[in-house]
């Protein structure tokens, strides 16, 4: 028997019995929609978790300070003092091409701003000049400040695009002056003080967006050494150094190299005892993933619970196709039908059901998760072909195993007996 | 190589029903039906006659005995081969019609060729089927729509699709009137004379007496075996019963 000419009767015992059909075929429909719903849902989580780790720099390996904890001591952490501008220029120099830029940062905290009239607040950092090329984060408009301010502490500044936005609203930032001021109780008689440090605008940066939550484009990055001196006081010491590898493959032996050179440098024996901590962005995403995924799968069983119920409800059917076309099975017997073809013809029935079902689940989850954007646009979502390419084979299979019992009874049929059936 | 189409030797078949009761449906069966013959088997209901249908049309297979269609020994094969034996050697007619219900009458025709293998021509062939059996103008005609005569004949069509050595029929008329009876039993009387085997079942003695010869069964066993003297010609009984409706019609008083 030709695949043509069971899967045109396969199609003729659908055609006839519409309703039956198109209930039996509304559980894988559910089942699937379910799934690729679901599972959109969850790839969309991923991608963004994704998307925000690496929208903070690729191919990053970040190296900031430790906690030591000795019997009863415990250290500072992150703004413990451990790490310099020389830990920096001496990892350049000895990995020099291996690596692709790297900068080291300096937390300066919150400060008010003013500029003209108006004012804000925002966080302050100090960063070196390759920040850009690190961070991925070209400026918009004006320059990245330069090798030479660094060196001679120039109170330089580039502010984020919506700082930019809040002090000058549409007016040019750029050569404007910012003023950064603390107030605090000094001087003697209660009386309240302020510190005021004016940096020109050299660039405003590009606008990033959103991240967990925390506004990327809210800050003002000045020179690191500028930060040291006139804003924070410790001089050479920073919070972070960040090293931006040549690839992904390449920063697990970045990382090993960076740790020897640092343990080295601060005569460090044993590396339990470092006083530095690297992180990988490889490991950052691999955690996260993890999460996600658990997320994704979870998501997607429940989805799969529906669709083994409606693979169930194939069954149920197939069953009784089966059993009220007893006869029917008889005469094709009669007439030469073997049993794979009786095998066949009811499979392929079980598969176009099925696979119907499947492509129709498709056109649902797409519609729900489309329904669902339209509602609520910050709900990340990605129907991903493998989704989809899933959701099809996964339909096909539920036809071919639960379709499988049927018309293997159909096909052990006894032809006789078949054809007494009334 | 024999000359015979049908050898049946010492063919026993028994049916269990349940545990304990066992009924003996063949005891020993030996049958030779040459090519050209026109067979009916007789008996009484319970005499084995369906069973040694069944065994000859390699529907099932006996318990014991040796059984040869066209020479192939159908003891050793297995399932597909029975099937394609079904399928090339065997034309069934059965006293339900047993046509499937959703397809046409051309449909319900190729469906032999379906499962033969040889899908070209199936449509032509098909046709050309259920005109010998003069239904040329109900090809698309469900079972449904069709008279019990007529769906006798599409079975029939059926039956001779893949040009089977043998024709078998369970009881063909037994649904039928007498008139679609004789319709039917003209059919397989013609195939006969154009050379075809028909292996006929039935328990009514003037359909058997349109046959050559009457194999009576009882029992599970071959009781006698006889040549038909007197044999009907179901032409004559279909003419004669024109000319009788002829003569009521002519006999009835015409309205003024």
């Amino acid at each position: 028997m030709k695949f043509a000419d069971s899967f045109r009767e396969g199609l003729r015992s659908i055609a006839v019995n519409k309703l039956r059909s198109s209930l039996t075929m509304l559980g894988v429909i559910i089942g699937v929609a379910a799934v690729i719903a679901m599972v959109a849902v969850g790839t969309g989580a991923s991608q963004q978790v994704q998307e925000t780790i690496l929208s903070l720099g690729s191919n990053l390996v970040t190296v900031s300070p430790r906690a030591l904890t000795q019997d009863t001591l415990r250290g500072a952490g992150q703004q413990s003092q451990n790490l310099t501008l020389d830990d920096m220029n001496a990892v350049r120099e000895q990995l020099g091409s291996q690596i692709v830029a790297m900068e080291a940062e300096q937390g300066a905290g919150p400060w008010q701003l003013t500029a003209g009239g108006t004012n804000w607040n925002s966080r302050v950092t100090g960063v070196t000049t390759d920040y850009p090329t690190v961070r991925d984060w070209p400026v918009a408009s004006g320059t990245f400040f330069g090798d030479d301010e660094i060196r001679t502490y120039q109170q330089v500044a580039v502010i984020g695009a919506f700082t930019a936005q809040n002090l000058f609203g549409d007016a040019e930032p750029v050569g404007q002056t910012l003023q950064l001021r603390q107030a605090f109780f000094g001087g003697g008689g209660g009386r309240q003080s302020a510190r005021i440090i004016s940096f020109k605008i050299v660039g405003v940066l590009e606008a990033k967006g959103t991240t967990f939550g925390f506004n990327r484009d809210d800050q003002v990055l000045v020179p690191t050494t500028t930060a040291q001196r006139v804003l924070t006081g410790r001089t050479n010491s920073v919070n972070s150094i960040v090293i931006k590898a040549a690839s992904s493959d390449e920063m697990t032996q970045l990382t090993r190299d960076v740790n020897e050179i640092l343990l080295a440098r601060h005569r460090i024996a044993d590396p339990e005892n470092a006083d530095f901590a690297i992180t990988n962005q490889n490991d950052t995403l691999a955690a996260l993933s993890t999460v996600t995924q658990t997320f994704t799968l979870l998501l997607g069983s429940i989805g799969g619970i529906s669709l083994l119920v409606g693979g169930i409800g194939i069954m149920n059917i197939m069953l009784v196709s089966v059993n009220e076309r007893t006869r029917e099975i008889g005469i094709r017997k009669a007439v030469g039908g073997r049993r794979r073809d009786i095998l066949s013809q009811f499979l392929i029935e079980a598969i176009t059901l099925t696979g119907t079902g499947g492509a129709m689940g498709i056109l649902l989850g797409w519609a729900i998760t489309v329904a669902v954007k339209s509602i609520q646009p910050t709900v990340p979502i990605a129907i991903t072909p493998g989704t989809v390419g899933m959701a099809v084979g996964v339909s096909v299979a539920i036809g071919v195993i639960f379709g499988l019992y049927p018309a293997m009874r159909a096909a052990r049929l006894h032809p006789i007996e078949a054809l007494r059936y009334e | 190589m024999s000359d015979l189409l049908i050898e049946l030797c010492g063919i026993t078949k028994t049916y269990r029903m349940g545990k304990d009761v066992v009924v003996p449906a063949l005891q020993g069966v030996d049958l030779d039906i040459r090519p050209g013959e026109f067979v009916a088997i007789m008996g009484p209901s319970g005499s084995g006659k369906s069973t040694l249908m069944n065994i000859i049309g390699c529907l099932d297979v006996p318990d014991s005995g040796t059984y040869r269609i066209a020479g192939t020994e159908v003891g050793t094969l297995d399932d597909d081969a029975l099937a394609a034996i079904r399928n090339k050697k065997v034309g069934f007619v059965f006293q339900t019609f047993n046509l499937l219900p959703r397809l046409n009458a051309l449909e319900n025709v190729e469906l032999p060729l379906i499962y033969g293998g040889d899908g070209h021509r199936r449509r032509e062939r098909a046709m050309e089927s259920l005109r010998l059996v003069g239904l040329a103008d109900r090809t698309h005609h469900r079972p449904s729509e069709m008279s019990g005569g007529q769906q006798q004949r599409v079975a029939i069509a059926r039956a001779l699709l893949n040009d089977p050595a043998l024709i078998l029929a369970d009881e063909p008329t037994g649904n039928l009137d007498s008139r679609s009876s004789a319709e039917i039993l003209q059919i397989f009387q013609s195939l006969n004379d154009d050379g075809r085997t028909v292996v006929m079942v039935t328990h009514e003695p003037d359909v058997a007496e349109h046959t050559k010869r009457v194999v009576r069964m009882r029992d599970g066993v071959v009781q006698h075996d006889d040549p038909v003297t007197h044999r009907r010609r179901a032409e004559d009984e279909l003419e004669a019963a024109h000319a009788a409706l002829a003569t009521v019609g002519a006999a009835r008083p015409k309205t003024p």
